[in-house]
């Protein structure tokens, strides 16, 4: 049988040359195209970036903006994997709660995320904005992903604890969670990624002291664009770093999972 | 008798499939169900425990009972041992201890006592069909269904499923309801044999089978006759 083509990026050395050469040809584009618009308020150039970055990285201000963009992330991740999966986990076992629930997913899930943010500066102090914005949009990616896997549990053996009366406890434990534990793991990986990216949206408009997006238009209104570009560049390393460490423990996770 | 079904009728839209069905079960006993595919032997069985309703008629003695179940297929849940799984249904029925005693005692009837500690995908069909067996057994049913459990293995590993289930029941009696499509499976399992038409399935004949168990032999001509009488009906 023929083997199907993967979409996966390649591994080992031979990927790890063509990543390299792919980030080269970025890098030389975006110089090119700095060189072409002429202005490093517009378009500062990669080294003008790092010189910024570097000079940004080291101060106390950009460590504590880091830290404080660190945990309203966590934490609003943190908050919608426990509540989505929960959620999750009681519509994939009661369609009418399900049914009941899909309103006001539909509706989270449609309502633009500046709308959110703007309500969320109405409603609560600028530290929280961020991190309500995040857990609105994560949350029902995390059911929808949890809800699809307690359906994907096998029918035959749902039938056959039906059968030996299992109790729910066990049928959750043995059945479901072995079932949705890929489908938790998709899930936390996308609400990570997006919890990221609102939270910096949040904190550049809610302006909490110490946080990321904070820096970032504080740079933006001084027209320092190399220092958005540092500033959008430690956002891209913290999502990037978090990732990895999130695919080495997921290397772990499912085992744990496991009942013993 | 304890446990009967009395003028059942199940459709399923235009189709009927059980129309004044009655069926007694004698306790202890293995009554094998004999019809041809797709007559309505699963759905029997299911109605037997609960699984489905009948549209009308009557169950006694069989709403308070407990059931075990040997399926086609296994079903083990993949991500436990073999013993485990047996154990996993027990759990809502006994202790730690005991739990593990009867479950490994099970296991060891069947011949697996090496392979415990081995998962669904590290075990062979015939092996996976012994777990499910000493699982439907340590369970502590009233009534064991069997659907046609020995259908997806090769001979020699049919036999000794056979012949496991066989030493299982010797030790410890159940009243059994073997449904199959196999005459000699029929013959060299059964205590009695209920001959089903095709759909809507009704009963074209009981035979009882007084020869008993430890003299038959998968195959044999000793129940010549009652295999001959069986095929007759079948086949009109």
């Amino acid at each position: 049988m023929r083997k199907s083509r993967s979409a996966e990026p390649h591994r080992g050395v031979p990927g790890a040359a063509a990543g390299a050469v792919g980030a080269l040809a970025f890098l030389l584009l975006w110089e090119l195209a700095a060189r072409a618009v002429g202005s490093e308020i517009v378009l500062p150039s990669p080294p003008r970036v790092a010189r910024a970055a570097a000079e940004l990285f080291p101060t106390v201000r950009f460590l504590a903006a880091l830290e404080g963009t660190f945990l309203r992330g966590i934490l609003a991740f943190g908050i919608s994997l426990a509540a989505g999966a929960a959620v999750g986990l009681v519509c994939g076992l009661s369609p009418v709660l399900a049914s009941a629930l899909s309103p006001a997913l539909t509706v989270i899930r449609a309502t633009p995320v500046l709308a959110v943010i703007l309500l969320a500066l109405i409603w609560f102090p600028s530290g929280a904005v961020p991190v309500f914005a995040a857990v609105l949009m994560a949350f029902p990616v995390v059911v929808a992903d949890v809800r699809q896997g307690v359906r994907s549990a096998d029918p035959g053996l749902l039938e056959m604890a039906r059968l030996f009366r299992l109790r729910k406890r066990d049928r959750i434990r043995s059945i479901y969670v072995p079932a949705l534990a890929p489908y938790l793991a998709s899930a936390s990986h996308g609400a990570l990624g997006l919890c990221w990216k609102v939270v910096v949206a949040g904190e550049v408009l809610s302006q909490p002291a110490r946080a990321l997006g904070t820096g970032m238009q504080g740079a933006r209104i001084q027209l320092e664009t190399a220092e958005v570009f540092a500033w959008t560049l430690a956002g891209i390393l913290l999502c990037a770093l978090t990732d990895a460490a999130f695919k080495l423990a997921q290397r772990k996770v499912p085992r744990a999972l496991l009942p013993s | 008798m304890p446990y009967s079904l009395r003028d059942i009728r199940k459709s399923y839209g235009n189709l009927s499939v059980l129309d004044g069905f009655s069926l007694d079960l004698a306790e202890g006993k293995v009554t094998a169900v004999l019809g041809p595919s797709g007559c309505g032997k699963t759905t029997l069985l299911n109605i037997l425990a609960g699984l489905v309703p009948p549209d009308s008629g009557e169950l006694q003695g069989l709403s308070e009972s407990r059931f075990s179940y040997v399926f086609q297929e296994p079903r083990l849940v993949p991500s436990l041992t073999a013993l485990e799984n047996v154990e996993l249904v027990l759990r809502a029925v006994f202790g730690s201890p005991e739990r593990r005693d009867r479950a490994l005692s099970l296991l060891a009837a069947v011949g697996l006592s090496g392979s415990a500690g081995l998962r669904p995908r590290q075990l062979s069909g015939g092996m996976r069909q012994r777990v499910s067996l000493a699982r439907a057994f340590a369970y502590p049913a009233d009534i064991l269904l069997l659907d046609e459990p020995f259908q997806s293995v090769d001979l020699r590993t049919r036999i000794g499923l056979m012949d496991a289930f066989l030493d299982l029941q010797t030790a410890d009696p159940r009243t059994v309801v073997f449904v199959t499509h196999e005459v000699k499976e029929a013959l060299y399992l059964g205590d009695r044999v209920v001959v089903l038409s095709d759909k809507p399935a009704r009963i074209l004949d009981r035979k009882e089978l007084l020869l008993p168990r430890n003299r038959r032999r998968f195959g044999s001509s000793d129940l010549s006759d009652v295999e001959a009488a069986i095929y007759r009906l079948i086949l009109g």
